[in-house]
């Protein structure tokens, strides 16, 4: 697949295989990745490490997500892709709490999180960024950091804070250093978030959600508004981090050579369904899906 | 059936009344973004108008005319031109801050160019305003009635008009969602909201005069609390809806007719009826929609720093952004230099690197003021001889006032610090978490009431009771932040004023709270032998309270609750995303502040010798915001020094001839106008000046001394890798982008209390 594409018309072209949560089968082996085999929607679900299953969400009458399975194993990278309002970002926020499905569980390393708020889903070891970058104003790049520590440290009330002068520790320190270096960051680590590069700013919120060392980072089209030397840096982060850390990645993009570079499966997201899961190779060489998502049958 | 309607057919032209304010403030609000609290302060300046014209012998028809379609929209012109054009996109308390500065100044700016309140009772525009015109199911309606009712119906009908059908409407609409947006779409956005204020301002003029003859006598009083009815219709109509407003309106004028009619006589009638609004803001506020502050270009392309009001906003507060000095200045927190040298370890080449920042640093702060330099600029401001000298002044103060200062300056002084104590209990809430308090005098009002019942009914000393006061009033924080976690901005602040007239008219009328007018009596405190009676001993016991206090927000500032703290101002989605449990820390940072609040409130109380609810209603806490904001929310010193202004001011004003007593409102609303220029406050500007004037002779003395810029040992590095020979730090566009902006991290980082 060399053909770069970067941006999708929306909702074009008409809709084929539609068969919600049991798309094509596939033994996939992909490129950086832990190599798993795996049959979509139907995996044993004590091995995975987040399942959602039967999620719905409608707003008003607009149907964003419809009766959706997903799942995710560890150390596992799965792409979603999709057209403008196939309800990508809905999954998302779904599965991490900010909007509540109407219908649907979901299962985080065993464990029910439909619940739980989205601070404590975090807490749990599930990291994000946002489609459109939500930093802290006024701080620093290195408070950034600093506070994604120190969020998750403890959960006792911060009484600590007055008898005693509240600096971070030792290996809160060497953390922040260590994930500035790992994101090339130290040239701006003082630097307050509000000027900073669209570029700078990503990253940023990439170094956040993985300070807490999350075994599954959830990125919303993370290279939107970079250039390609941004990206192929994005990238190179991202193996890097599944490499050393192990991390599942779930990656929500347009740009589709990050997605064959990054990820061992694919989604193909439309109208709230999902309409296609497999290799990359597979799902994007699949005339169906090409035509719905990127508006071509070749 | 016939007793509801004789009830609620009287209500019909109140709702009406209310509803002129809603719609105003939502019009202005759709069109501009801005909520306009001065929308009352508006109205009564062209009602004040219309009567003067009149008693000066205007015809009625022309007096209504230059007050409303000339004066009116004059007014509106100047405030959007001057004020509120800047702050269009700012955060919601940049936005908030010159409304209410306004909605306090404006009347006494009006009053005092009308020499004094008019003699004549306000007459009314068309009908008469007594007689009566018809009858609705018996009740008969009176002239002032029908001509309020009628006005109100018509103006809706036409501005929604004006909204739906024509291109001026559909450009406000859009100019509001994204204002450069919209001019790349080749509309004029200053013009938009020129025309909305012109609009809005009509309206608050017609308002005004059709309102004028409700009332015997002019009183601004009047015009606020009308204000308040209209923005529960406002909220109803969820900021959006214009017909929604007009309805929620006359609901709610018939509404409070009917309670005052059915309620029995005593406390719940008279203290309902002025509450209702709180709990339809309670009710309501949830739902409201509020405007998003940041641009829908944001996602793709970052937004210019050009916004005046949004860039420097957020950093006004910002008492985390720590520098990265090295060399010789004093680093604000010794954490940050040892993250720096770990990262410049584990980065090896620092040269290049900092270089490299210490330009992008440059860079940055030509265009925002957010570089590097900013930083090098703080640890000058902290360095040793600048805190030298701002002891020296806090020590001679002091020394002064235990020995020569008059005893009525000494009292101020000592007023000056109860002040600054509930100052300060906003810099945590509204400065370090971004939640915005229009209740910050109902804490501190009950913390003193608190203190005074216990003193007076048990006899516990007031130095205990000072304590509890403040832990009741903790317990109020607590009880304001439960019902509004899910509110942030606008509609939090609206809640928090809506809780204040609650607390007005049903917590403290009540004889165990704050005893209605007569107040409670609040002794000085004793611990053992020490009386604290003497003006000195007391003055020495207000410094203590604030030293401690002042300690504890630094240490929260300081440490990891200060950290999660900004990170839920910066942005609670993240914080949540980050693992952050904002309703506990918000609750928690409510709880803090009240309770801190409550202790400035008995402070003040104990000076004064008694406390009356007057002396700590909605209004106050409506000035207290807007003085600390003013002075400045970002630091301890900032909270410190607006106590003391505001103390000195009222102090001065009292000796003011009769005709300018209400100068010092004008005062604070001239100051909104700096305020949309430096919203980090008066104190970090203040800084920053002094930070301009060190930096430009530092400059001076390297040229004479080391043209080639290698005075690292003066200067200390701008990147993050401080690089030896990095002279970026003293670059001119460096130095001038620090002012602002360093001033207020460098304010509070240091170790001043």
């Amino acid at each position: 697949m060399t053909e770069p594409v970067v941006a999708t018309p929306a909702g074009s072209g008409p809709i084929v295989t539609r068969s919600a949560g049991s798309g094509p089968t596939v033994t996939r082996s992909a490129g950086s990745g832990p190599t798993v085999t795996r049959s979509a929607g139907s995996g044993p679900e004590a091995e995975e490490l987040l399942v959602a299953r039967g999620i719905s969400k409608a707003f008003g009458g607009v149907v964003a997500l419809s009766e959706l399975d997903f799942e995710v194993a560890p150390g596992e990278a799965v792409g979603i892709v999709g057209p403008n309002g196939a309800g990508k970002t809905t999954l998302f926020n779904c599965l991490l709490g900010v909007v509540p499905p109407d219908t649907g569980t979901v299962t985080f390393e065993g464990r029910r999180i439909d619940r739980l708020p989205v601070w404590r889903r975090s807490r749990l070891g599930i990291g994000r960024t946002f489609q459109r970058v939500e930093l802290f104003h006024g701080m620093t790049v290195a408070d950034h950091l600093l506070v994604a520590v120190q969020a998750r440290s403890s959960g006792r009330l911060h009484l600590s804070d007055l008898l005693r002068r509240g600096g971070p520790g030792e290996e809160e320190l060497a953390a922040v250093a260590s994930m500035l270096a790992l994101l090339g960051l130290e040239d701006v680590a003082d630097r307050l978030v509000d000027g900073l590069s669209l570029g700078h700013a990503r990253l940023v919120e990439l170094g956040r959600a993985l300070m807490g060392s999350p075994r599954l980072l959830m990125l919303d089209e993370p290279s939107s508004g970079l250039d390609v030397h941004e990206t192929e840096r994005l990238a190179g982060i991202l193996a890097d981090v599944r490499r050393r850390q192990g991390t599942a990645v779930v990656l929500v993009e347009h740009d589709l050579e990050l997605v064959e570079e990054v990820v061992d499966r694919l989604c193909v997201l439309d109208f709230g369904r999902m309409i296609a899961v497999g290799s990359v190779d597979d799902v994007l060489a699949n005339t169906e899906v090409r035509r719905a998502y990127l508006g071509t049958g070749a | 059936m016939t007793t509801l309607l004789d009830y609620a057919i009287p209500g019909v032209p109140f709702g009406c009344v209310f509803a002129l304010m809603a719609v105003g403030l939502v019009l202005t609000y759709k069109a501009s973004g801005v909520f306009n609290l001065a929308f009352g302060a508006q109205a009564f300046v062209s009602s004040l108008a219309f009567v003067s014209f009149v008693e000066d012998g205007w015809p009625r028809w022309l007096a209504g005319v230059v007050s409303i379609v000339v004066l009116g929209p004059a007014l509106g012109l100047v405030l959007d031109r001057v004020l509120f054009r800047r702050v269009r996109t700012a955060s919601p308390l940049v936005k908030l801050v010159p409304a209410l500065g306004l909605l306090i100044a404006l009347p006494q700016v009006a009053l005092i160019v009308a020499g004094s309140t008019p003699d004549i009772a306000p007459p009314s525009l068309v009908f008469d305003a007594q007689r009566v015109y018809l009858h609705v199911a018996s009740v008969p309606i009176s002239g002032l009635e029908l001509s309020v009712t009628a006005a109100t119906v018509a103006v809706v009908v036409a501005l929604v008009g004006v909204f739906r059908f024509t291109p001026i409407g559909l450009e406000m609409r859009a100019v509001v969602e994204s204002p450069r947006m919209t001019e790349l779409a080749g509309v004029n956005a200053g013009v938009v909201s020129a025309v909305a204020w012109v609009l809005s301002s009509c309206l608050a003029g017609l308002a005004g005069v059709l309102l004028a003859p409700l009332y015997a006598q002019l009183d601004p009083q009047n015009y606020t609390v009308l204000l308040v009815w209209g923005i529960a219709a406002a909220v109803v109509a969820r900021f959006a809806s214009l017909p929604v407003a007009l309805l929620a309106g006359i609901g709610l004028g018939i509404g409070q007719q009917v309670l005052a009619g059915y309620l029995p006589a005593g406390i719940l009638a008279t203290g309902l009826r002025p509450s209702l609004p709180f709990f339809v803001l309670l009710a309501f506020l949830p739902f409201a929609r509020q405007r998003q502050v940041d641009d829908p270009l944001a996602g793709c392309d970052p937004p210019p720093t050009a916004l005046v009001g949004e860039a420097t906003g957020y950093r006004a507060a910002n008492l985390l952004a720590r520098p990265s000095g090295d060399g010789t200045s004093q680093p604000v927190a010794g954490w940050h230099r040892a993250l720096t040298a770990r990262v410049r370890r584990s980065a090896g080449g620092a040269g290049a690197g900092g270089a490299g920042a210490g330009g992008a640093g440059a860079g940055g702060a030509g265009a925002g003021g957010a570089g590097s330099p900013v930083h090098g600029a703080v640890d000058r401001l902290t360095s040793r001889p600048t805190l030298v000298v701002a002891w020296g002044i806090g020590g001679l103060a002091v020394l002064s006032a235990l020995t020569w200062v008059p005893n009525v300056w000494l009292v101020t002084m000592t007023q000056g610090i109860a002040f600054a104590v509930i100052f300060v209990s906003l810099t945590l809430l509204t400065g370090m978490s971004g939640q915005i308090s229009l209740c910050q005098a109902s804490f501190a009002g009950l913390g003193g009431f608190v203190a005074g019942q216990l003193a007076s009914h048990f006899g516990t000393s007031v130095l205990v009771g000072m304590v509890l006061g403040g832990a009741v009033a903790a317990v109020l924080g607590v009880i304001v932040a439960l019902p509004t976690l899910r509110l942030a901005g606008l509609p939090l602040a609206l809640a928090t004023l809506a809780f204040a007239l609650l607390a007005d008219n049903m917590l403290f009328p009540n004889s165990w709270v704050g005893n209605g007018a007569t107040g409670v009596t609040v002794p000085r405190p004793e611990l053992g032998p020490v009386s604290f009676n003497g003006s000195h001993a007391f003055f020495v016991l207000a410094l203590v309270v604030l030293a401690l206090v002042a300690a504890v927000v630094r240490a929260v500032g300081q440490g990891r609750m200060g950290r999660l703290l900004a990170a839920m101002r910066g942005s609670e989605l993240a914080s949540v995303s980050t693992g952050i449990d904002v309703h506990r820390l918000r609750v928690v940072a409510f709880a803090l502040s009240a309770g801190l609040a409550g202790v400035g409130g008995a402070l003040y109380g104990s000076l004064e010798g008694s406390l009356s609810p007057d002396a700590f209603n909605y209004q106050f806490s409506l000035v207290f915001l807007v003085v600390a904001a003013i002075v400045g929310l970002g630091s301890v010193s900032g909270a410190v020094v607006a106590g003391l202004v505001f103390a000195a001011l009222q102090t001065e004003v009292a000796t003011f001839p009769a005709r300018f007593s209400g100068i010092l409102p004008v005062v604070f609303g001239l100051a909104t106008l700096s305020y949309t220029r430096h919203p980090e406050g008066v104190v970090d500007f203040l800084g920053g000046g002094v930070l301009r004037f060190l930096a430009r002779r530092r400059r001076g003395d390297r040229s004479d001394g080391a043209p080639d810029g290698s005075g690292t040992d003066v200067v200390p590095a701008a990147g993050w890798a401080p690089a030896v020979g990095a002279p970026a730090a003293t670059s001119p566009a460096g130095a001038s982008g620090g002012v602002a902006v360093g001033g207020s991290a460098g304010a509070d980082g240091g170790s001043r209390p």
